[in-house]
């Protein structure tokens, strides 16, 4: 704006939240629709460990790292749009504080083989009052369970969106990401606070 | 994670990560989020070499607006230490950092507005 250069238009972010388990495809899903290869971030972290030797200071600090994969997509209006994957680890979870916040919401991936690895991902989002949408990644077309099954196994009310994709696809990445702010703006409009 | 393994390689080198931002981790009063994006200011291009290597390769790899978490990611260096660093870049005018709209959190007004337009964004992809 104070640049005559086009490429100074300011830009707005935003980013939508992709979690699951490990390995359930969520850096397949974002690859499938960014238009940059997914990039991998790392963060530094400070852990305090159990004193387990005597001769340590017992709240001993620790730093580790914690990766992320990310996407980008340049949508029209001038936003700009990260997809970000949650670290797969449980240990990690912290970490999903600063990749809800501001968030419009999140994709919560789920392999029906391994349903119980999504579990962590429901809660916080649910405590988090995160709007989120369960997308079942169907792996090669193959639905293994409905979507009542899911909802039963997940425990998710029945306004949260459940929905079928293949997160190679691209129009399926794309058409979750669309239920995501939908869910969003229902939520928002309809003044329901849950989901 | 044993208190004994090397501290991580950082862009091919081995440093403590906040070596570079002089032991400081926290970016003064506004956090910067993730994905916020930092564009080098007209003068932050012209003072380019009078910063330190790491703040130097921020204002250049933001000519045109980049996410502080793809800043990261390209430079291979931990996100805080870039989040300190551009705060500072941006403090001393050579950086604008624009956060994800407010709006996001507190839900408030133009909310709505805000998300219809990134559902018709992802729509027209």
């Amino acid at each position: 704006m104070e640049s005559k250069h086009s490429e100074m238009t300011r830009l707005t972010p935003v980013k939508i939240v992709i979690a699951g388990g490990f390995g359930v495809g969520k850096t397949t899903f974002v690859g499938a629709i960014s238009e940059i290869e997914p990039l991998r971030s790392e963060a530094i972290i400070t852990e305090v460990s159990d004193g387990v030797d005597e001769l340590w200071d017992s709240s001993q600090k620790i730093t580790t790292t914690v990766a992320m994969d990310f996407g980008r997509i340049s949508l029209k209006h001038d936003l700009v749009l990260y997809l970000f994957g949650t670290p797969g680890q449980d240990r990690f979870h912290f970490m999903w504080n600063e990749l809800a916040r501001g968030a419009i919401g999140a994709v919560v991936l789920v392999d029906t083989r391994h349903i119980e690895a999504c579990f962590a991902a429901v809660d916080f989002f649910e405590r988090k009052g995160t709007p989120f949408v369960v997308a079942v990644n169907t792996f090669h077309g193959r639905r293994l369970h409905g979507s009542e099954q899911v909802r039963q196994a997940l425990q998710v009310a029945p306004q949260v969106p459940i929905i079928y994709c293949d997160a190679r696809v691209r129009v399926d990445v794309q058409r979750v990401l669309a239920a995501v702010v939908e869910h969003a703006l229902h939520r928002a409009t309809s003044n329901l606070k849950v989901g | 994670m044993s208190i004994w393994d090397p501290q991580p390689r950082i862009g091919g080198r081995i440093v403590r990560p906040y070596t570079m931002t002089g032991g400081r981790t926290s970016q003064g009063e506004a956090p910067i989020a993730l994905e916020a994006l930092v564009a080098a200011t007209a003068e932050g291009m012209r003072r380019r070499d009078s910063f330190r290597w790491e703040s130097a390769e921020i204002i250049h790899r933001s000519r045109t607006a980049t996410a502080v978490i793809e800043l990261a990611a390209l430079m291979e260096v931990p996100i805080g230490v870039v989040k300190v660093l551009a705060a500072d870049l941006r403090d001393s005018g050579a950086v604008t950092v624009t956060d994800p709209p407010e709006v996001l959190t507190t839900e408030g007004d133009g909310y709505t507005e805000l998300l219809r337009k990134v559902l018709d964004g992802i729509e027209a992809l």
